[in-house]
C-alpha cells in the first residue's frame, strides 16, 4: 500500500525537481523523468556538495543521463520533497 | 548551440524564469490601471508568460521581445490561443527599434542584469514616453564577493557586472529616470507550494550538458544565497 502511494506521488510530480531521501539516509536531487511500478527515475542534480569546482556524487547508483537516468526503488524511498526553484 | 545559462532556460522552456515567477509579476501589476491606449513592452519576455498574462488581464497593447529565437518561438506557441494579438519579435533591449517616446510601460524581469545596463537603461529611457514607467526585477549584490566568487557567478550566468542597489539606482538616475521605489520582494511566500513549483517540459532530446547547467545553477544559488539578492525598481521618466 505504501508503495502504491509512493508511485502515485512520484507520478504526480513528474517533470518537477524533487529531493528524495532513501531509507539508507542518502539524498538524491533531480527532475522526475519517469515512474514505473518498481522505480522512479531521476535526471540527477546532486549539487551542493562541492564548493567551487562542480562535482557529482552518485554513490553506488552509478550511471547517469542516458535513457531514464537514475533509478531509485520505490520501496527504498523514505521521503520525497518538491524543491523550490529559483531562476534569475 | 551555445550551452549557456540563458540557452538552458530556453531549452527547458521554463516559464516565469525570474525571481518570484508569475506570482510576483501579478503582485507587481496589481495596482496598475492600463487602458486600450497603454503600450506595454515586456523586454526579455522568455516563453511569454508575463506577456500572455498582460494580454488576458489588461486592456493594454502588448509588445514582447527576447533576444533568444527559441524563447520567441515558444512564446509564439503560447500566444496562439489568446484573443488579443501580441506583437513579438527577436530583438535586443540594447538596440530597440521603437521610436523615441513611444512606450508607456516597460517590464524587465531579470533582464537588464544580463545586458550591459549602461547601454540598455538609456535605450529603455529613450523609447519611454514622458512620465512612462519602468518596472525592473533585478539581481543585486547584497554582500561583497571575493574575486573568485565574482568570477564564478559572472562567467556562469554571463554577466558583465553584478551591481549593488546603489549602483542600479545611480544608473537609472544617470539616464534620466526618477527612482520611485526600491522594494525587496517576498520570494518565500509560494516557494514551497507544489502547485506553483516550476514545471519542466522535459524532452528526451535535451542535451545532457543542459542538465549540468541546471545543476550548477542549483549549486551557485545555494552557495551565494547571502551575496545575491533581488530588488524591484520602479522608475519614471
Amino acid at each position: 500500500m505504501a508503495k502504491e502511494n509512493m508511485y502515485q506521488m512520484c507520478n504526480r510530480h513528474r517533470g518537477k525537481a524533487v529531493m528524495i531521501r532513501t531509507k539508507d539516509g542518502k539524498e538524491h536531487r533531480g527532475i522526475i523523468h519517469h515512474v514505473d511500478n518498481r522505480q522512479v527515475y531521476l535526471q540527477p542534480m546532486n549539487g551542493g556538495r562541492n564548493l567551487g569546482g562542480f562535482g557529482y556524487g552518485y554513490g553506488g547508483y552509478g550511471y547517469r543521463g542516458r535513457g531514464f537516468g537514475l533509478g531509485i526503488a520505490l520501496g527504498a524511498i523514505a521521503t520525497l520533497a518538491v524543491l523550490p526553484f529559483f531562476f534569475w | 548551440m551555445d550551452k549557456t545559462y540563458l540557452s538552458c532556460l530556453a531549452e527547458f522552456g521554463i516559464g516565469g524564469a525570474h525571481p518570484g515567477g508569475l506570482q510576483l509579476t501579478k503582485k507587481l501589476l496589481t495596482d496598475e490601471r492600463f487602458d486600450e491606449n497603454t503600450v506595454v513592452l515586456d523586454v526579455g519576455c522568455g516563453t511569454g508568460q508575463t506577456a500572455a498574462y498582460l494580454a488576458k488581464e489588461f486592456e493594454c497593447q502588448v509588445i514582447a521581445i527576447d533576444n533568444n529565437p527559441l524563447m520567441v518561438e515558444k512564446a509564439k506557441e503560447r500566444f496562439v490561443n489568446l484573443q488579443k494579438e501580441i506583437n513579438i519579435e527577436v530583438a535586443d533591449v540594447q538596440r530597440l527599434s521603437f521610436e523615441k517616446g513611444s512606450i508607456d510601460v516597460i517590464l524587465s524581469e531579470s533582464v537588464l542584469s544580463f545586458t550591459d545596463p549602461t547601454i540598455s537603461i538609456p535605450e529603455i529611457t529613450r523609447v519611454l514616453k514622458e512620465n512612462g514607467r519602468l518596472f525592473a526585477i533585478e539581481m543585486v549584490l547584497e554582500l561583497p564577493l571575493n574575486a573568485e566568487g565574482r568570477r564564478e557567478i559572472s562567467e556562469f550566468y554571463g554577466l558583465g557586472q553584478i551591481w549593488t542597489v546603489e549602483e542600479w539606482r545611480r544608473a537609472f538616475l544617470a539616464s534620466g529616470l526618477a527612482v520611485e521605489s526600491i522594494e525587496v520582494p517576498d520570494l518565500e511566500a509560494n516557494s514551497h507550494d507544489s502547485e506553483t513549483a516550476t514545471d519542466f517540459s522535459l524532452s528526451e532530446s535535451i542535451d545532457e550538458a543542459f542538465y549540468d547547467i541546471l545543476s550548477k545553477h542549483f549549486v551557485l544559488t545555494e552557495n551565494y544565497k547571502d551575496h545575491l539578492g533581488v530588488r524591484i525598481f520602479k522608475c519614471m521618466k
